[in-house]
């Protein structure tokens, strides 16, 4: 007897309603916007003000585009600027450098890679505020470390936190010290992503060390060491902690963006000069930041690509 | 040319190991020791001028005083120590919670504009601090939350918020959806999916994501000097403050403090030293 055989229906899985949807990713959202997006108005809304840190909102006067101007004439601004763009340069080239040089070393395994690896990572998370004040007793031209080891100590040996000209470069050595970790994993995952294929055929095809080094591997290391160096490069925009720990604030020589904001707007109470300093700094960010994404992107499709 | 590797290696090892080393040998002397012309490789609680290399280390000036407020503070060390590990651990568990969810949506769902909100999401933790403090400042001081617990948690917990997100996204984009999709065929809700089939296998990425927003909080500097002034002062505020005193400072104390500090975010990041590459590229590169 042949029974009618009638296909089970397959649930279908109902799509989610728009509650579920935004209820799982608004709360997040909002709170980033109420955070973030407001404050940043406010930002703008006071840089054409004069507020300083005490005034009520009826005593404050606009003053449209004055601090703006002062951003742009004032010296003092215009050199922190310099310091920021000299300290970034230098700090990204030189992790960049050392950190692939590193990875370079570090590329073929060896007993023991992993702790000697991650011990070197672990300058990369560490508070710099704190170790910044520390680094004041290696670095003191008295009694620093620094100085005895180099065999030079009293008052002959270089006074890495008195000499103008010393200060950035102890700044930027403390960020080296701290930071080429990170430009050491990132240079390792982009060598380790080389197929070993292409350096076989390479091989087969009598190519010199210097031609596989200059052909192969930079070349496809470029994409992730452009990504480092952008990340790396937004954070040391943000350069602030160190500096206050170990100058302070108010020191010119080393004063970054971040610093001088400090200074401008909670030492000398000026709010509204500092919102329009730091607006302009925002610019410059949100820029880098558009890069970054787009080329996160374009990444991401080339991985996809080269998997498939 | 492996003469030249591991010298590279090697000598990178110690420039790299020697500044911890020696913030742990300064906590194990004694005062004078510490700040001695002639360099004083081990302590030893020795007359000055004694070239000895005896190993002594005495605590009596460093760990054994860390329970005594410096010179002209009214609050040891401790009362920091705490003040950070409370704001820390709240804030990253609030972080990671909403974090979580909102990688969820993100993930599963097909949200109008999700690329423009991501980058929003993102560009969040690509501003300086001072940026947007100004604001928050006054903000905190309209509604009392200035120099407040509960202040910095809730500003933490947006701080971390990006990076929460983005580094869950990438765990849970992990997760094959044929585990939830089974789970709501046979009729569970969404909600209900999420917290039984979902957080359980993300449960390493939301440990791991835990430990980059604690190490982010437990480090913060920018939000916590322009916010706080002195009962909810975090530890790198404190020593950040110690810059500049007239009086020297008992350096042995202070390398103790530090270690402490420092101490667990070493553990924690032996722990999640798989995962280094995606915390510090914000889950966008996998090891």
């Amino acid at each position: 007897m042949t029974e009618r055989y009638a296909p089970t229906r397959v649930p279908r899985i109902k799509p989610p309603a728009q509650l579920t949807k935004y209820g799982f990713i608004a709360p997040a959202i909002l709170l980033l916007i109420a955070f973030n997006v407001f404050p940043l108005f406010y930002t703008l809304v006071i840089s054409f003000t004069d507020m300083k840190s005490f005034t009520k909102w009826e005593k404050v006067n606009w003053v449209r585009g004055e601090n703006y101007g002062e951003t742009f004439e004032n010296p003092d601004y215009a050199q922190s600027i310099r310091t920021t763009a000299l300290f970034v340069f230098a700090a990204v080239s030189i992790e960049l450098i050392l950190g692939f040089a590193l990875a370079l070393a570090l590329r073929e395994p060896f007993r023991g890679r992993g702790v000697v690896m991650t011990i070197l990572m672990i300058p990369m998370m560490l508070s710099q505020a704190v170790m910044g004040i520390y680094w004041y007793v290696i670095l003191n031209g008295n009694y620093g470390v620094l100085n005895q080891v180099l065999g030079i100590s009293g008052p002959d040996g270089p006074k890495w936190l008195i000499d103008s000209d010393l200060k950035l470069i102890s700044i930027l050595m403390i960020d080296v010290w701290m930071w080429t970790p990170f430009m050491m994993l990132i240079s390792l995952a982009a060598l380790n992503s080389i197929p070993r294929h292409i350096y076989e055929a390479a091989e087969i095809d009598r190519a010199s060390r210097w031609t596989v080094f200059r052909r192969i591997t930079l070349p496809m290391c470029a994409p992730l060491l452009f990504l480092a160096v952008l990340l790396r490069t937004t954070d040391a925009l943000k350069q602030f902690d160190l500096v206050m720990a170990l100058m302070g604030p108010d020191d010119p020589a080393t004063q970054t963006l971040s610093v001088k904001i400090f200074q401008v707007a909670m030492r000398g109470w000026n709010i509204g000069q500092g919102g329009a300093f730091a607006f302009v700094i925002l610019i410059a960010v949100i820029a880098m930041a558009t890069i970054f994404t787009r080329y996160i992107g374009y990444i991401q499709a080339r991985q996809g690509r080269a998997a498939a | 040319m492996k003469l030249v590797r591991w010298t590279i290696i090697v000598g990178y090892f110690f420039l790299a190991v020697l500044p911890l080393v020696w913030l742990v040998l300064t906590s194990l002397k004694s005062e004078q020791d510490a700040i001695a012309t002639t360099m004083k490789i081990f302590p030893g609680d020795s007359e000055p001028g004694d070239k000895s290399m005896v190993f002594r280390p005495t605590v009596k000036d460093s760990y054994a005083k860390l329970a005594e407020p410096l010179p002209g503070d009214q609050e040891p060390f401790y009362f920091f120590l705490w003040n950070s590990t409370i704001i820390g651990l709240f804030s990253t568990l609030a972080a990671v919670l909403l974090g979580t969810f909102c990688a969820y949506g993100f993930s599963r769902f097909r949200i109008a504009g999700a690329q423009d909100w991501l980058f929003f999401i993102l560009s969040t933790r690509f501003l300086p601090p001072l940026a947007i403090v100004l604001p928050v400042l006054r903000m905190y001081q309209q509604f009392e939350l200035q120099d407040t617990h509960l202040g910095l948690i809730l500003l933490y917990t947006v701080f971390n918020l990006s990076l929460a997100v983005w580094l869950m996204k990438g765990f849970i984009d992990e997760i094959p959806r044929a585990y939830e999709e089974a789970a709501l065929v046979d009729g569970y809700s969404r909600w209900r999916a999420f917290w039984k089939i979902i957080v359980p296998q993300a449960a390493t990425g939301m440990a791991v994501t835990a430990v980059f927003c604690l190490i982010a909080a437990w480090n913060e500097y920018g939000f916590a000097v322009t916010l706080t002034t002195e009962t909810a002062k975090t530890v790198p505020v404190y020593f950040a403050g110690l810059q500049g005193r007239p009086t020297g400072l008992p350096w042995p104390r202070v390398a103790a403090g530090a270690l402490l500090f420092v101490v667990p975010i070493i553990v924690f990041t032996i722990l999640v030293r798989k995962h280094l590459l995606r915390g510090i590229t914000f889950g966008t590169v996998k090891q």
